[in-house]
């Protein structure tokens, strides 16, 4: 556990700024709903007039966009996008910068496996995830009920708060596996931005050309709001496709850093 | 027991060569010196011992454990200083101390009186974050972290480097309190005199390859001796072409070279020479070293 909480403690101050930036999105976005809501037909007849592949790659709904979920969904797209930077980030610089930092002779020459090196770094970076969500869905569901004019599903909307939690744990996956195939990882966001800019773009590409199969390329786009909000739960298949994803990034991220050579430091 | 015994260990990385077929016995209480120039292949050797690098083939254990089956068991034995230290700088010294005794089995609050005893010894300030040492500093957290919990072998690469001269002697004067409480000891340098200071035993590794191991006491006593010579008339180079010498440098009126070989055929040769003065020393260990280089070479 020495390892699991000193990563927690190293990243106290990240985890803090981000779960702060995040809350600060939604808070902005959210104060904006009522003014969304004051005149709907025009507002309605706005977003009608842009085309449908903008309102698609902007996740605006016009059966949906007036409800509380429908705006919150629409604001989710660019969480998830901030959230993905911060679980690349995590999942990536937790474990190349000991080997940026030069502390691997350290860490490694003490008595620990490097399979318990991995988990325990693996689970801090998990933690630190989870304490964002909590914090992201409890930010939610408050600016919720301050803005929404009625009644609302706790659970649609924290269901539709969920799906930032399942992007963010394929792009700490893929971080972690980026962190041992990239011999030397000199700067965490050199790795983490265009990863997950090029696959925001690929599935807002999809939108635009109106291809579907472009959601099985971009984790950004396995979690359709509307369906969400339409069926109140996730899409089996992708719920599945982003566990193989997982678990085949973990595992392959295990099994290289195992076998991976510490070079001299010096 | 034997400490450290590894059999035809080599490394390769990619197709460059790192160590080949090095074979060392390291026994239970002995300091062993292991020499060479940078990029000989001591640093493998030892990093492969950790488990930090992976043999290409052969095989080594540290006391009797497989080291490929066995890392934690053999590195709960083990404290390593390598000749560069890098920590994590957002600690503090005390906070780093903790967390690396975190690793061990050990009674911890044993470990930490250890820290505190052995960061008065050296004047090591426990509270200033590591971000804030000098590399001298820095190198004596080093130190410590690999002292600490009292590890049956310490293994020490180059560990000298950024330590002043009075530092240095505490250092070595704690290893020799060590290895008198038992401890085994590996030591890598390539200065030779630190060697000639602490070690026992010593092997020198060339290319990859170890290509001697002698006892320190039997190095120096070797037959290897530095002769000094002054001559009445100009010397003639020829007249020292005799099996067992090497390094000749003449100079003017005067001769120097290593001998290695009977006494009685040198003086021989020497009867034929027209001397003022003549000196036989002791050659240090570097000379020796530069010795058995150029031997290994001659081969």
């Amino acid at each position: 556990m020495n390892v699991f909480f000193r990563e927690l403690n190293a990243y106290r101050k990240s985890t803090i700024i981000w779960c702060a930036s995040l809350a600060a999105i939604l808070v902005v976005f959210m104060a904006l709903y009522p003014a969304f809501t004051t005149d709907v037909a025009a507002t309605r007849q706005v977003l009608a007039q842009f085309p449908a592949a903008m309102r698609n790659a902007l996740n605006i709904s016009l059966a949906n966009f007036f409800t509380i979920y429908g705006f919150y969904g629409y604001l989710l797209g660019f969480a998830a996008l901030a959230g993905a930077i911060q679980a690349m980030n995590v999942g990536n610089g937790i474990i190349s910068k000991e080997v940026s930092g030069k502390t691997a002779d350290f860490l490694l020459s003490k008595p620990m496996t490097r399979v318990r090196v991995m988990s325990a770094k693996l689970a801090a970076a998990l933690a630190i995830i989870i304490i964002t969500n909590v914090v992201f869905s409890g930010v939610s569901y408050l600016a919720a009920l301050m803005v929404a004019p009625e009644k609302f599903a706790a659970g649609t909307l924290l269901l539709l708060a969920s799906t930032m939690f399942l992007v963010q744990l394929v792009f700490l996956a893929l971080g972690a596996l980026f962190a041992v195939l990239i011999p030397k990882v000199k700067s965490v966001v050199s790795v983490s931005l265009p990863t997950v800019f090029t696959l925001y773009i690929i599935g807002t590409l999809g939108d635009v050309l109106g291809n579907d199969n472009v959601r099985y390329l971009s984790p950004f786009k396995f979690f359709d709001t509307n369906y969400i909000i339409r069926n109140v739960s996730l899409e089996g298949k992708f719920l599945v496709i982003e566990a193989a994803i997982i678990v085949v990034a973990i595992a392959a991220s295990y099994v290289i850093y195992v076998k991976k050579d510490v070079r001299a430091s010096a | 027991m034997n400490a450290i015994q590894t059999t035809k260990l080599t490394k390769y990385y990619g197709k460059s060569k790192g160590i080949v077929d090095v074979d060392m016995t390291v026994t239970e209480g002995e300091i062993y010196g292991f020499i060479g120039p940078n990029g000989a292949g001591k640093s493998t050797t030892i990093r492969t011992l950790l488990g930090l690098i992976h043999a290409t083939s052969g095989s080594a254990t540290i006391f009797g454990k497989d080291i490929t089956t066995s890392g934690p068991e053999i590195r709960e034995e083990v404290g390593y200083l390598p000749s560069e230290v890098f920590y994590y700088d957002d600690m503090r010294v005390i906070d780093l101390l903790k967390y690396s005794a975190s690793f061990y089995k050990k009674d911890h609050k044993a470990i930490e009186q250890r820290i505190k005893r052995l960061a008065e010894m050296f004047d090591l300030d426990l509270k200033k974050k590591i971000d804030d040492l000098s590399y001298g500093n820095k190198k004596k957290v080093g130190i410590i972290q690999g002292l600490a919990h009292e590890p049956r072998l310490i293994i020490l690469d180059e560990p000298t480097g950024g330590l002043d001269p009075l530092i240095q002697q505490q250092f070595f004067n704690l290893l020799k309190e060590e290895n008198a409480k038992g401890a085994t000891i590996l030591f890598s340098s390539h200065i030779l005199s630190e060697v000639q200071r602490l070690c026992d035993r010593v092997a020198i590794i060339k290319d990859g390859s170890i290509i001697k191991v002698e006892q320190i006491k039997t190095l120096l006593e070797n037959s290897t001796k530095r002769f000094k010579l002054q001559l009445v008339n100009t010397p003639d180079p020829s007249a020292f072409a005799v099996d067992g010498v090497s390094d000749l440098a003449i100079l003017d009126h005067s001769v120097s070279f290593l001998y290695r070989g009977r006494v009685n055929d040198i003086t021989k040769m020497l009867v034929t020479q027209d001397l003022t003065d003549l000196l036989v020393e002791e050659p240090d260990l570097e000379e020796i070293f530069m010795h058995y280089y150029q031997k290994e070479d001659e081969q």
